[in-house]
C-alpha cells in the first residue's frame, strides 16, 4: 500500500517525520515522505501523482489548525479523484492546550478519516491498519 | 578595483543597511583590542573559553543581557541573530523592532543586527572588551558578516553544510557554497589587519544520533574550504553524544585529523581549535535533571580538552531561557571548570582506528570525486550520498543512513546508504548492536534513543 506523509505548514520538525517514515517502512508501506514544511496542495498533487491509498499528515507545534481547514474545499476541487484515498492526521493538532473529544470530531469535519492528537505513533499505526483492513474486506 | 570589493559594493547596497565607509571600519578592525579577538584569547587564556547563548531584538535588553553575563565571568558573548535575518527578511525584522521598542513584548527571537546598523552596535561590542560569537543560521550571511566585523564581532559560526543541512528544506546548496566562499574571504581579508577573525563550524548538526564519522567529515570539509580561502583561525565542534567514551574518542580523531589535512593542503600556519556542545538533544524537563546533565556535560568537555564550551540552561525543555538562568549557568560551568583538575587520560585504541578509517575512506570518496573545485566535489558528495546526515530536512540530503545506540549508549551505524563505510568497520559497529529483532522494535529503539537525556 501507498502512503504520501510529510509535516505541514512551515513546521521544520523532521525527527518526528523520519520516525513515521521508517515506521511505515518496518510495517511494509511503500512511502513518499515530503518531509517538513510543505503545503496542503502539495500534499493533495502527490497524492494523485503517486496513485496513493493514504495521506499521513503529520504537524508538532499547532499548525494542522491553521491548514487544515481547508481540505474539504480541496478534495472538491479534485471531484472523485481523491474519494478511495483515506485521510489521516496526527501529532500535536492545535496551538496551546485541547482535549481530544474536542479535536477529533473538528478534525473529521475538516475531511479526515482518521485523526490523532497527542497518540502514540505505533498505536496510531495500529489504528491505521486495522482501519485498512476493515476497509478492504 | 578589486572583484571582491565590486562584489562587496553591491551586496552593501541595500536599503536596509546604512552608508558602509570602508575606510573607518579597516581602520576600526586594525587599531581594535586584542581582547575582542577569540583568536587572541585562546592564545593568551590558559583555560576553556566559556560562551553560552542568547540574543534580544532591542538594544537595550542585549546590552542588559551582557551585563548579566559580564557579572556571571563569561568569557565569550553571544550574538544570536533573529530568525527573519537568517532569511535575508531584513523588512519584517525592522518592523518587528519597531514593535519590541515601542512594547514591552519581545517581537523576535534576536538581535537584529543588520537593522541597528553597525555605528550602534559597535558601541555596545566593544563596550564589555570580550570577544563576541556572531550565531545565526544563515545561508546568504554575506551582509551580516560584513556588518559583524564592521561592529567588532570578530567570530563567526557557521558554514555552507552546517547552517544549511539542518536548518533548510530546499535553500540551494550550490547557493550555500559560494555565498560562504565570500565570507571566508572576507574574514581572511580582515585577519591581515589585526589578530585574525575566527571562523567556528556548527558540530552538532540535526543533534539527533548523528555518527561521530559524519560529524567529523564535516568539520573537515568546512574547516578546509575555510582554510582554502586563507582564514587563519578556525574551530571545529562537535555536541555531547550520549557516550563518554564516544566523545572522548570523536574529540581525539577530530583534533589528530584536522591537523592532518590541513597540512594535506599545505596550511600550518592557521590556529585550530576545539569546541564542545554540551547536550543538543531533548532535555528533561526536571530543571535538577537538566543541572545534571549540563555538569556532567562540562565534565566531558574537560576530559575531551575542548578550548571551548557552548552551555544550554537548567530551563531548555520550556522553551527560551531568561537572562537569570543564562548567567546562572555560565557561573556554574565556571566552577565546575574551576574544580575539575587532573582529570585522567582515557584513550580507546580500537574505537580511535575505527573511526579514523571511516573518516579518511569517507574523505578520500569526496576527494576523488572528478569536480575541479573542493566545493563542487563536497557538493557533490552530498548529493549523490557520500555524506548523509541523518534527520537532515534538506531534500538534497540522502537520508538513507541509520543509526541507533548501543548498550553503551555509544551511536552505531546500520544501515549506511550510500556513504563509504569499510566493510570492516561497518561489521564491527553492527556487531556492537542486537538486530535480531524485528523491524519496528527497531524502530522503537531509535525513538527510545533520541529521548535518551529526559
Amino acid at each position: 500500500m501507498k502512503v504520501v506523509t510529510g509535516v505541514v505548514g512551515n513546521d521544520i520538525h523532521v525527527v518526528a517525520n523520519r520516525l513515521i517514515e521508517l515506521s511505515l517502512q518496518a510495517r511494509g508501506f511503500e512511502v513518499f515522505n515530503l518531509g517538513v514544511n510543505t503545503y496542503l496542495e502539495e500534499f493533495v498533487d502527490a497524492v494523485i501523482e503517486t496513485n496513493a491509498d493514504i495521506l499521513l499528515i503529520s504537524s508538532l507545534n499547532g499548525e494542522a489548525e491553521g491548514w487544515c481547514r481547508e481540505v474539504k474545499i480541496l478534495k472538491a476541487k479534485y471531484g472523485n479523484l481523491l474519494d478511495n484515498v483515506v485521510f489521516m492526521i496526527g501529532g500535536n493538532l492545535v496551538v496551546g492546550t485541547g482535549s481530544a473529544e474536542d479535536i477529533v470530531p473538528r478534525f473529521k469535519n475538516y475531511g479526515f478519516d482518521l485523526v490523532f492528537h497527542q497518540v502514540d505513533l505505533n498505536t496510531g499505526l495500529d489504528e491505521l491498519e486495522k482501519f485498512m483492513k476493515e476497509r478492504d474486506k | 578595483m578589486s572583484l571582491l570589493q565590486e562584489e562587496r559594493n553591491i551586496i552593501l547596497n541595500n536599503e536596509y543597511v546604512d552608508n558602509f565607509d570602508f575606510a573607518e571600519v579597516e581602520e576600526f578592525v586594525k587599531n581594535a583590542s586584542k581582547d575582542l579577538f577569540i583568536s587572541y584569547n585562546f592564545k593568551t587564556k590558559d583555560k576553556m573559553l566559556v560562551q553560552p547563548r542568547g540574543g534580544f531584538p532591542t538594544y537595550d535588553k542585549m546590552f542588559a543581557l551582557y551585563e548579566f553575563f559580564d557579572k556571571a565571568n563569561v568569557d565569550v558573548l553571544p550574538c544570536t541573530i533573529d530568525s527573519n535575518t537568517r532569511l535575508n527578511d531584513y523588512a519584517t525584522a525592522k518592523k518587528m523592532l519597531r514593535l519590541s521598542e515601542e512594547n514591552e513584548v519581545d517581537m523576535l527571537n534576536g538581535y537584529p543586527l543588520i537593522n541597528h546598523g553597525y555605528r550602534t552596535s559597535r558601541k555596545m561590542m566593544t563596550h564589555f572588551n570580550k570577544p563576541i560569537s556572531l550565531r545565526h543560521g544563515t545561508p546568504d550571511a554575506r551582509l551580516l558578516i560584513e556588518t559583524a566585523i564592521a561592529s567588532g564581532i570578530f567570530e563567526i559560526e557557521g558554514g555552507p553544510i552546517t547552517y544549511l543541512l539542518p536548518y533548510s528544506k530546499n535553500f540551494p546548496l550550490d547557493k550555500a557554497f559560494l555565498y560562504w566562499k565570500y565570507v571566508e574571504r572576507v574574514c581572511a581579508e580582515y585577519s591581515k589587519l589585526n589578530e585574525p577573525i575566527n571562523r567556528e563550524s556548527f558540530g552538532p548538526l540535526t543533534a539527533t544520533l548523528v555518527p561521530p564519522c559524519i560529524t567529523i567529515v564535516i568539520q573537515l570539509l568546512e574547516m578546509l574550504l575555510s582554510l582554502e580561502e586563507g582564514v587563519k583561525s578556525f574551530s571545529v565542534s562537535f555536541s555531547q553524544t550520549g557516550s563518554m567514551n564516544q566523545d572522548i574518542v570523536m574529540g581525539a580523531v577530530l583534533r589528530k585529523l584536522a591537523k592532518h589535512y590541513s597540512e594535506e593542503i599545505g596550511v600550518t600556519d592557521a590556529d585550530i581549535h576545539l569546541v564542545y556542545h554540551q547536550w543538543m538533544g531533548a532535555f528533561p524537563m526536571d530543571q535538577n535533571y537538566a543541572s545534571q546533565l549540563i555538569n556532567m556535560s562540562t565534565v566531558i568537555a574537560a576530559m575531551v580538552g575542548a578550548n571551548k564550551i557552548i552551555t544550554k540552561t537548567k530551563q531548555e525543555a520550556s522553551g527560551i531561557p531568561t537572562k537569570e538562568a543564562n548567567a546562572e549557568t555560565v557561573a556554574n560551568t565556571q566552577y565546575t571548570l574551576r574544580i575539575l583538575n587532573g582529570l585522567p587520560n582515557i584513550v580507546d585504541k580500537e574505537e580511535e582506528e575505527i573511526l579514523t578509517a571511516e573518516v579518511m575512506a569517507i574523505m578520500e570518496a569526496v576527494f576523488n570525486d572528478p569536480a575541479d573545485t573542493l566545493w563542487r566535489k563536497v557538493f557533490n558528495s552530498i548529493k549523490n550520498g557520500t555524506i548523509d546526515v541523518p534527520f537532515s530536512p534538506h531534500i538534497i540530503n540522502n537520508n538513507e543512513m541509520i543509526t541507533v545506540r548501543d548498550r553503551n549508549k555509544n551511536i552505531r551505524i546500520i544501515k549506511r546508504g550510500k556513504v563509504p563505510i569499510p566493510d570492516r568497520c561497518f561489521e564491527y559497529e553492527k556487531n556492537q548492536c542486537d538486530l535480531n529483532k524485528d523491524t519496528t522494535s527497531i524502530v522503537n529503539d531509535i525513538i527510545h534513543d533520541i529521548g535518551i537525556m529526559q
